[in-house]
């Protein structure tokens, strides 16, 4: 067996234990096992229009999480994808609004591009902190994310308020229908054509261009790679940059598909589910998409058992959180065994 | 097999082990292994790389549970890997790779690993420091007692792990290759401390590469080849240095061909690297260049001298493009590189192979042909398609490895699972593939075994012949004499003397000194 395949296998196994564990929670805390997990599998798969919630959860946890992999490839662990999705969104939002009068396909060309660059300038600070300074990207990624979501919640409450709204929730105007790219099921075919051809580009990339290789190079080994002449520097920053554009890109495909309009905390989890995903998806592309599709069906599940049982959605949080939790031991686990053969096979 | 060697002293030996076997998959690390070393001596165990004598050294220690066989320490039997009988039977282990824990100071590292008696719970930093001054400065070691472990240099941390054996009360000392990053000053103060333990009555099995190294500190000597224990335990006396290297190598171990280096073609008197005035800022450990002056020839091999330490680092550093130069020029190929960034000078024709092999010359989870491809991965190229052929990179990969005969199963192995000798291999199999004006090499021989040194050699001559130029750094006093044209030697960042040879080894020695100015 490859070692990737092997991977692969634990990583299923992993996710397999981590619904095992969650069950036995909630079977402990008195809720029917079986109603619950018939309600996952309709939530996710079998209820009308199920499959497809399944699918517009798993697109923008696809994009985010190639961000994700991207950085990684590069030795960098980018994990504010929630910040650089709420900027792109927000930037996307600004140009709508700004210019409702243009022609549809220019100002979402237009928009979606501010978006990617809201992402980019938002992850490349982070970015340069790290390779200027030595900066923890981790933490400043981090710190970044949570900025975002109040300059989102500074916006949605401020100037970008609707102000015909009513309610309590903060919340935007709509964008004009002829800007949106998919009906409220947040799917449709160009979506899906897009969300394809960035993933073959972003595979591309990482392993079919020289830019890549450095990436992996650098990501493997800065000292060796700066011996080697490569710029290491301006390598990082690359990788930040693809990085955050890709979480931006999603924060527009969510405007122009589903959203239509940004509510103040729309989407919370989905910058951080999208690193367990990446994580689950072995920081490889293709893997991250099958991830993706998973969490994107267990979203989906999430929002829609609280019709079916009486559970609390909290309570699949709980899930979540459990295969993020045995999946990073794992990932863990096989750095340190991967160190100690190193160490015994030498000499 | 094995034949208790010389006077047998009274009473039993330091360490018997019997018909010891250990297998890693499909490779046999040791096999039908039966070896006895008498108290109070100084084994030598020599071999080459992967012959099995790490592994041994591991089982003694109860770091390696052997597949077959048994080990007594002095007379007592300890339960295969089991790590605490054997430091209970006065066993202490010094490794080949550094395991002090990087963010700890020197003070607090010795102090948290060796164990000593006498500790107190609590410490006020200088009652640490003070504790611990006398044993560094007894092994040669400069290193401040407040630096930080990560901020040494390999050779400072691998004179800090010995003293972390030598201040147990050991009664056997294991050392895997304790002189790989020594310097020659430091080596022999190795020894002389070796000795002066030997003489209080502790036993120590030394691994070792070099057989000059050996003769000068070894009481017996024991040679493993491919596993298995092929001469000794010998007494030194009894055994000449032409036996001994056939014993290491085997039969037919001696033919390894040299290999064709391309080289771009040159006329014979073009300076292909220029330091002059060089200066550069100082660094952690090191003294930075001051007005370094220095030409290599195409067709010459022009060697640097000198004590590590002297600004060595500093001027590979400069000439690569990732030390900034203060004053004066580089240049390289007759372009001046001053400011030119590292990729640029790669692409006029420079290439190295660094100190550190593992940590700057391989990537090591990254697999063998990416490793090998890493130059190809330098500049632009107009016009062509920006998506590269994956097979296409592979194949030149391997065509290059196996030119250079290093030995692996697939391209896309990690580099982490070569041997040293084939690491050096594959390194240079990446730096040598073509368009080499300038090769800078930075201790390419070190720690590796005598045939892979060899071809590391005839490697670099190769090289002269083909027109190339040789910067040759190395603390090996031999190596330089044999290989250069030219010999400068380097103190406090300068060059303070140049040779032609034939080289007299006293006036070198004492330039490097510094007693020459």
């Amino acid at each position: 067996m490859t070692s990737g395949l092997r991977r692969a296998v634990w990583t299923v196994v992993l996710v397999v234990v981590s619904f095992l564990i969650t069950a036995l929670i909630l079977r402990v805390s008195g809720y029917s096992v079986g109603d619950v997990f018939s309600g996952i599998i309709q939530g996710a798969i079998t209820a009308t229009g199920a499959s497809t919630s399944s699918i517009r959860w798993a697109i923008p946890l696809l994009l985010i999480a190639l961000g994700v992999v991207v950085g990684f490839r590069a030795g960098f662990f980018n994990i504010g994808g929630q910040g650089q999705f709420y900027m792109g969104a927000c930037s996307a939002l600004a140009i709508s609004l700004g210019w409702r009068e243009g022609p549809a396909g220019l100002v979402i060309l237009c928009g979606t591009l501010a978006a990617m660059l809201a992402g980019v300038l938002w992850s490349l600070f982070p970015g340069w902190l790290r390779v200027r300074f030595g900066t923890d990207e981790v933490l400043t990624t981090l710190m970044m994310s949570f900025i975002g979501a109040l300059v989102l919640q500074y916006l949605t409450a401020g100037p970008m308020r609707n102000p015909q709204g009513t309610g309590q929730t903060a919340a935007s105007e709509r964008i004009p229908e002829a800007f949106r790219l998919t009906g409220g099921s947040g799917v449709s075919l160009t979506v899906l054509l897009l969300v394809a051809g960035v993933t073959v580009l972003v595979w591309l990339v990482l392993e079919r261009t020289r830019f890549g290789l450095t990436m992996t190079l650098v990501g493997r080994n800065a000292t060796m790679a700066r011996w080697q002449g490569i710029n290491v520097r301006r390598v990082g920053l690359g990788a930040f940059a693809l990085s955050g554009a890709l979480a931006g890109l999603a924060g527009a495909v969510e405007l122009y598909g589903p959203a239509a309009r940004l509510v103040t905390g729309f989407s919370p989890e989905v910058g951080f589910t999208a690193v367990v995903v990446a994580l689950v998806g072995l920081l490889n592309v293709w893997g991250t998409v099958v991830a993706a599709i998973f969490f994107g069906g267990l979203q989906a599940a999430i929002l829609f058992l609280p019709i079916v049982t009486d559970l609390p959605p909290p309570a699949l949080v709980l899930l979540h959180g459990m295969v993020a939790f045995l999946v990073t031991i794992k990932f863990r686990a096989v750095r340190r065994r991967r160190a100690a053969q190193t160490e015994a096979t030498a000499g | 097999m094995t034949a208790p060697s010389g006077p047998a002293p009274a009473g039993v030996p330091a360490v018997r082990c019997r018909s010891l076997g250990v297998s890693f998959g499909a490779v046999r690390a040791l096999h039908d292994v039966s070896l006895e070393l008498a108290p109070g001596r100084i084994h030598a165990l020599v071999g080459q790389n992967g012959a099995g004598k790490t592994t041994l050294a591991k089982v003694l220690g109860g770091l390696q549970v052997p597949d077959a066989g048994d080990v007594r320490i002095a007379g007592r039997d300890i339960p295969p890997g089991d790590v605490r009988a054997a430091k209970a039977a006065g066993l202490a282990m010094v490794h080949q790779h550094f395991s002090l824990p990087p963010s700890f100071t020197v003070a607090e590292a010795l102090e948290l690993t060796a164990a000593r008696p006498g500790g107190r719970a609590v410490y006020r930093r200088g009652d640490l420091q003070r504790r611990w001054q006398e044993d560094v400065a007894e092994i040669g070691g400069t290193a401040a007692l407040s630096t930080r472990i990560r901020d040494l240099p390999v050779e400072a941390r691998q004179s800090l792990e010995i003293v972390r054996a030598l201040a147990t009360e050991a009664r056997l000392l294991l050392l895997d290759e304790p002189t790989a990053l020594l310097t020659p000053v430091a080596i022999d103060s190795l020894f002389e401390r070796l000795r002066s333990l030997r003489d209080g009555g502790v036993t120590i099995l030394v691994v070792l590469h070099k057989l000059r190294e050996v003769a000068a500190v070894a009481d017996t000597v024991s040679v493993l080849r491919d596993g298995e224990l092929v001469l000794g335990p010998a007494e030194m006396s009894e055994v000449s240095q032409g036996r001994l290297s056939d014993a290491i190598v085997g039969p037919g171990g001696h033919a390894d061909s040299a290999v064709g280096v391309r080289a771009a073609a040159h006329e014979s008197t073009e300076t292909l690297l220029e330091l002059a005035g060089t200066s550069s800022s100082e660094s952690a450990f090191e003294p930075g260049l001051t007005a370094v002056d220095l030409r290599v020839e195409a067709g010459e091999i022009v060697g640097i001298a000198g004590v590590e330490g002297n600004g060595q680092r500093s001027l590979v550093s400069v000439i690569a493009g990732l030390t900034p130069v203060t004053e004066g020029t580089v240049r390289i190929g007759g372009d001046e590189v001053t400011a030119a960034a590292p990729a640029r000078r790669r692409l006029r024709g420079l290439r190295l192979v660094p100190f550190d092999r593992n940590a700057e010359g391989i990537s090591r989870s990254a697999p063998l042909w990416l490793n090998q491809s890493a130059l190809r991965l330098l500049g632009r190229r107009r016009g062509r398609s920006p998506l590269i052929s994956l097979r296409q990179y592979k194949r030149q990969a391997s065509e290059a490895m196996d030119l250079w005969r290093v030995r692996y199963d697939t391209a896309t192995q990690p580099a982490e699972s070569l041997s040293g000798g084939n690491v050096q291999r594959l390194i240079l199999s990446r730096e040598l593939a073509d368009g080499v004006e300038v090769l800078v090499a930075a201790q390419p021989t070190r720690g590796l075994d005598f045939a892979a040194t060899e071809f590391v050699r005839r490697s670099l001559r190769g090289l002269r012949e083909a027109g190339a130029g040789v910067l040759l750094v190395s603390s090996d006093l031999d190596e330089l004499f044999e290989l250069s044209d030219r010999l400068l030697v380097m103190y406090g960042g300068r060059i303070v003397a140049e040779f032609d040879g034939p080289y007299d080894r006293r006036a070198v020695g004492d330039a490097m000194t510094g007693a020459v100015r």
